[in-house]
């Protein structure tokens, strides 16, 4: 597919080379590696979940934070270098989202059009496949379904931080 | 079912009152008193003498017969008087024996068959009385000839309506070798219709075996049309045809909902794998999907047929069909709950099939038929 077929605007430029588990070239175990569990966060404070340091989740890693104090459980995902925060439930019947897989997929085309993305920001969930945008929280399916997604930044220590 | 002096009263073509006028969608001509053979095109007669358009039966055979005792409907006349002018029909759309031409052994030989039968029903139904609808027949196994056909049937006579296609086939309906057909539907307006009839002729009529008889065999032929409406769904028929509506006709409607949801639920999770479904299936099947009523479902508790009706929206995907002359017939007047919806009875009855195959309001007919009367 030539890149000036893909929907502008969607797909992160120069990321599809960057990031194995998203490259058209590597082989789905990637894309289904076992991630580590969630952890604690490194440091909380009113309405800031610090995560931990920015440097340990490298383009196409994710880590899990699960705030025993308030229940909240958020995935944060580096896709292409910059940070977005998804809460780690999903909306259909709460599934663990965030341990889902970071999936290429098919744009909407023409019938019998394959207009592949690997632009990996696809979250598929881990039980029944359901397709969100972590960079929007939207649905794949249904433009009025979503996850909740939360503003996310690096401090001055290099930490990210999720504002909740 | 006995008929009150009131029914009586009700019958001729004055459309009394404010009755609602129908549109009867699946009428059965046969053609024992006017035969068909005249009408196979000159260079296929031999061919159709020498066996070549045989078609394998599905081996199925009711015991007690597939006409009603006290009807048939092999003259135009007397069909419009025991059908028509009885219950108040505006229309009624001819399903005749050619549906099932795509099942001859040859292929040239059935699309000859195919043509004999439209002009059949040109000229031995609709000439004789213009509140008969045509169903143009047509061998599905020669696309390229199918969609001829149907340019051909279309200009030899205007009210042709629809095209109609057996549920035994040997693609899903969503395949692409269909698309000159669904080319040249769209091209007129023309719904693609489905008739049962004949599952079981070039294979099980279930997936999963063989039914040991006629009532197994009669009760799961809404298994194909599952089939059918899924392939077309899911291929994304109703994306490249954007004006195509499918008709289903003599399938039941309560098994529509279930498969709406499943399809939908599905859709989440497989999405990606049908990229060019812009909406949820269930959307395409309420726009692009009809279906009519007989035979139509009796639950014990007639209440729930209305719970199913509304779980489909049959406001909008729900035609009248009687079925007449055969055993299962559908009485308009007592098939539907009686604590139906007027609206509801009147799209059912009316509406819905008007606007599906482009006739006039309900209030110019009942104006014309009272008229006539």
């Amino acid at each position: 597919m030539p890149e000036t077929d893909r929907e502008p605007g969607f797909r992160l430029e120069g990321y599809a080379t960057e990031n194995p588990a998203c490259d058209p070239q590597s082989p789905l175990e990637q894309a289904f590696r076992v991630l580590d569990e969630a952890r604690p966060p490194k440091a909380r404070s009113r309405g800031r979940l610090v995560v931990g340091a920015a440097s340990e989740i490298v383009p196409g890693e994710r880590r899990i934070v699960d705030d025993a104090e308030t229940g909240l459980s958020i995935g944060v995902f580096n896709v292409g270098g910059q940070f977005f925060a998804v809460k780690n439930v999903c909306p259909h019947l709460g599934a663990p989202l965030c341990r889902g897989s970071l999936h290429a997929t098919h744009r909407p085309g023409a019938v019998h059009e394959y207009r592949e993305d690997f632009s990996g920001r696809i979250l598929r969930c881990p039980w029944h496949g359901w397709e969100f945008d972590v960079v929007t929280g939207k649905a794949l399916y249904d433009a009025k379904s979503r996850v909740a997604t939360y503003a996310c930044e690096v401090d001055e220590s290099g930490d990210v931080v999720d504002l909740v | 079912m006995s008929e009150t002096a009131d029914d009586i009263a009700r019958s001729g073509a004055v459309l009394p009152g404010d009755a609602i006028p129908i549109i009867d969608c699946d009428v059965h001509p046969s053609a024992h008193s006017r035969p068909v053979e005249k009408y196979i095109p000159a260079e296929f007669r031999e061919a159709l003498r020498q066996g070549m358009g045989t078609q394998p039966g599905q081996g199925y055979q009711n015991p007690f017969g597939v006409q009603r005792r006290d009807a048939a409907c092999d003259d135009p006349e007397q069909t419009g008087r025991d059908l028509l002018d009885r219950y108040g029909m505006a229309y009624g759309v001819l399903q005749p024996p050619g549906l099932s031409a795509s099942l001859s052994v040859n292929i040239d030989a059935g699309s000859a068959k195919a043509r004999a039968w439209n002009d059949w029903q040109a000229a031995e139904w609709m000439d004789e009385d213009d509140r008969y609808l045509g169903s143009i027949c047509v061998n599905v196994n020669d696309p390229e000839e199918a969609a001829r056909e149907v340019r051909r049937a279309k200009a030899l006579h205007p009210r042709f309506a629809q095209v109609v296609v057996g549920g035994e086939s040997c693609d899903l309906y969503g395949h692409r070798r269909y698309y000159p057909i669904y080319e040249a539907c769209a091209e007129y307006g023309l719904p693609f219709a489905l008739h049962p009839g004949t599952e079981g002729a070039l294979r099980s009529s279930t997936p999963v075996g063989r039914p040991s008889g006629y009532f197994e065999w009669h009760t799961s032929i809404p298994l194909t049309f599952q089939a059918h409406v899924i392939s077309m769904v899911t291929e994304g028929v109703f994306e490249k045809f954007p004006s195509l509506k499918l008709v289903l006709v003599e399938g039941g409607v309560a098994w529509l909902a279930h498969t709406m949801w499943r399809l939908d639920k599905n859709f989440k999770s497989l999405r990606s794998t049908t990229p060019w479904l812009k909406r949820t299936p269930s959307e395409y099947i309420v726009e692009h999907v009809r279906l009519t009523t007989q035979p139509l479902e009796e639950p014990q508790n007639p209440e729930h047929l209305l719970q199913v009706f509304d779980m489909i929206s049959a406001e909008r995907t729900v035609c009248f069909a009687s079925d007449f002359p055969h055993w299962d017939f559908d009485d308009p007047r007592r098939v539907f709950p009686r604590q139906m919806d007027p609206d509801l009875r009147r799209r059912i009855l009316y509406d819905n099939a008007a606007e599906l195959y482009g006739l006039p309001s309900l209030e110019e007919t009942r104006a014309r038929m009272a008229a006539k009367g």
